[in-house]
């Protein structure tokens, strides 16, 4: 199969499954209690509905819906902006369309994401290596009971003991903004600590598997170093199965991290979403939901085509599903 | 006197586990000469594959060698220090594998596990050692070796696979190839075409051991023959004489159980029972629970290997020189 049909085959799948999250999205905000403007009564007091914010919204909702319509209609009527990159502007926020939130709040999510989950990745492989090459040794098991408290922590708690440490007790960086590098350094810190943990652990029975592996006695067989053979003929193969779980990992950091984003004021795009959820704001819930899908999906794919360049077999048989179905046909007829 | 190629002495190789050492390799001594090739026979679990690691020090973290001595040319191996015994493995003693498939690594290409112990040992530079690679596949006979070095080992069938490793283990032109199973994955039509090819090396002075627990393997090419069970050798003969006349009812047995062509008038007789466990070995011969012809004497004493003779003669060597015959059975001892 050429690479050209197996990414048009990927996209078609791709537009499906958005159309299938759409749908669920605006399926179940139906269902869910309330509507935008009870909650805007409730949260507001009922004296300042119906003054000059609300007079915004009520024209936005006209402006593009129209009164009273149904609910099928809404969703059509947001569908057919969304293909083309258009979901219309937010309820609580009437003067920004939803995909300029996206817009802004992505990039900081991201830049977030990737910083921490590279910082991640540079701290777990040597661990998980270190951990592999001792194992069932006191080293392997402090390590991986340090590892383990890292999982534990959540990451808001983490960013509090930060905001302590560093805010309060030195007062050396700020504690909430977004503005400058110094108001990066503690939400990355507060979220390296878990896909570290989770990394390691992954980076060390990887290795431990692959350490088994008969090519790597025949690389030792062969005269090789022990640090060669294990970069060389390990290390590359005991990572394949640590990109799996780096895309999913990487997109949900990607599309915001509402705690941390919470805690640090970071107008980043978790805090949107966390919002539009509370809010039933179903322009930005549903916009945000779409890219959410959309960005995990993509990192999926990208996953994928790692794994093409990592492991020639899987580059061979034409994705990684349909190397996973001719392995277990030839295991059937072994 | 002259060194022989490889010379085993008294090898003991240990594991360590938590409830202490267990012996799996006993006492092993063996002999191979340039362009001789001695089998080592034994069912699964016999030690035969840690005998031949211990003399690469190629072992589990587990593994220890407790003892005795290995020479290589001539030359101590179990006191090498590890950098220099680095230089020997790969390049002195290649090692062929039961099972390409595993024993190639997947993500990278022929040319790259052909050429990069080259490089490691320094024996030549990058465009020599491709060079060299390609010469050695169309040695092990692999059409076209100057595309498929370019290849990733699933590109090619099992039996290429199998000759890919082949040419991976002869590419330094070790003087000492050790094959441990190399044709047990395969299919029959291709076991033939591998033992030709190794054959080949072994005409070309290759000292070769064989590992395997077929004894069809062991005669078709092999010179000489040491049987194990339970870490120990039990008989040491020349193949052709083995298998005429096993002596120690252990090699009779793996020779009734072997399925042989044009052996339909003789019945198949599994050996009854299973190896032992290491950890609960037997008290006496270690094989006597097994043993039809055991005797009080075999479930108290263990017999050492001792040449077999008749009337102060040695026997069943086919008067080749250096040939031995031995074997370690109470029943032997007094039938001879």
């Amino acid at each position: 199969m050429s690479f050209a049909s197996y990414m048009a085959k990927r996209i078609v799948r791709m537009v499906l499954s958005l159309v299938a999250v759409s749908m669920i999205t605006f399926t179940l905000l139906q269902m869910a209690p309330g509507n935008f403007a009870d909650i805007q009564r409730i949260s507001a007091g009922a004296a300042q509905f119906g003054g000059a914010g609300t007079e915004d919204m009520v024209h936005a909702f006209a402006s593009r819906y129209g009164d009273d319509i149904p609910a099928w209609r809404q969703y059509l009527i947001f569908m057919k902006g969304a293909a083309t990159w258009d979901f219309g502007p937010s309820y609580k926020y009437p003067t920004r369309d939803v995909q300029d939130i996206i817009a802004q709040g992505f990039p900081i999510s991201a830049t977030i994401a990737l910083i921490a989950v590279a910082i991640s990745l540079v701290i777990a492989i040597p661990i998980g290596m270190f951990a592999a090459l001792r194992q069932n040794s006191p080293a392997d098991h402090g390590t991986m009971f340090v590892i383990t408290l890292g999982t534990a922590l959540p990451n808001y708690l983490t960013g509090v003991i930060l905001v302590v440490i560093f805010t309060l007790t030195f007062g050396i960086l700020p504690s909430s903004g977004w503005s400058g590098p110094e108001h990066m350094v503690m939400p990355i810190l507060a979220l390296v600590l878990g896909p570290t943990a989770v990394l390691a652990r992954y980076v060390r029975s990887s290795m431990l598997e692959t350490l088994r592996e008969e090519y790597v006695v025949a690389a030792l067989a062969k005269g090789g170093r022990q640090s060669v053979v294990i970069t060389r003929h390990a290390l590359r193969n005991s990572l394949i199965p640590i990109v799996t779980v780096l895309g999913p990992l990487l997109a949900s950091l990607m599309t915001g991290t509402v705690f941390v984003e919470a805690l640090f004021r970071i107008p980043g795009l978790g805090l949107f979403f966390a919002q539009a959820a509370a809010s039933r704001d179903m322009p930005l819930l549903m916009g945000t939901a779409l890219f959410f899908a959309l960005i995990l999906m993509t990192m999926n794919l990208i996953v994928d085509l790692v794994y093409g360049y990592l492991d020639p077999r899987i580059r061979a048989a034409g994705g990684v599903s349909r190397w996973r179905s001719q392995k277990r046909l030839s295991r059937q007829a072994a | 006197m002259t060194n022989s190629l490889l010379e085993v002495r008294d090898l003991r190789t240990d594991f360590l586990l938590k409830s202490g050492r267990l012996r799996v390799v006993d006492g092993v001594s063996l002999t191979v000469e340039p362009g001789q090739a001695l089998a080592i026979v034994g069912e699964s679990g016999s030690g035969k594959s840690i005998t031949m690691r211990s003399v690469m020090r190629v072992l589990p973290k587990t593994a220890r060698i407790a003892g005795g001595s290995v020479r290589l040319d001539g030359r101590e191996l179990t006191e090498l220090p590890e950098r220099q015994m680095r230089q020997v493995r790969g390049r002195q003693i290649g090692m062929v594998f039961q099972n390409a498939m595993e024993a190639l690594n997947p993500t990278l290409t022929l040319e790259r596990q052909l050429t990069e112990h080259l490089s490691w040992h320094g024996i030549c530079g990058k465009a020599e050692a491709r060079r060299r690679a390609i010469e050695t596949l169309g040695d092990v006979g692999i059409p076209e070796p100057e595309k498929r070095i370019r290849t990733y080992p699933f590109q090619l069938s099992g039996g290429m696979r199998q000759r890919a490793m082949i040419a991976m283990a002869m590419v330094a032109r070790p003087s000492l190839l050790i094959a441990d199973e190399p044709t047990t994955a395969v299919d029959v039509t291709v076991q033939r075409q591998i033992l030709d090819l190794l054959a080949e090396f072994k005409a070309r002075g290759t000292g070769i051991v064989m590992i395997t627990h077929d004894l069809g393997v062991a005669r078709y090419f092999c010179d000489d023959a040491v049987v194990m069970y339970a870490g120990r050798i039990v008989e040491r003969a020349p193949v052709r004489e083995l298998l005429a006349r096993p002596s120690h009812p252990y090699s009779t047995g793996l020779f009734r159980s072997t399925i042989e062509v044009g052996g339909r008038d003789r019945a198949l007789a599994p050996i009854p029972g299973a190896p032992p466990d290491l950890a609960q070995r037997p008290p006496g011969c270690a094989f006597h629970p097994r043993c039809e012809r055991a005797e009080s004497v075999c479930r108290e004493n263990e017999q050492m290997l001792l040449p077999l003779t008749v009337n102060g003669v040695s026997r069943g060597t086919s008067g080749r020189p250096g040939a031995v015959r031995e074997a370690a059975c109470w029943k032997v001892a007094a039938h001879g």
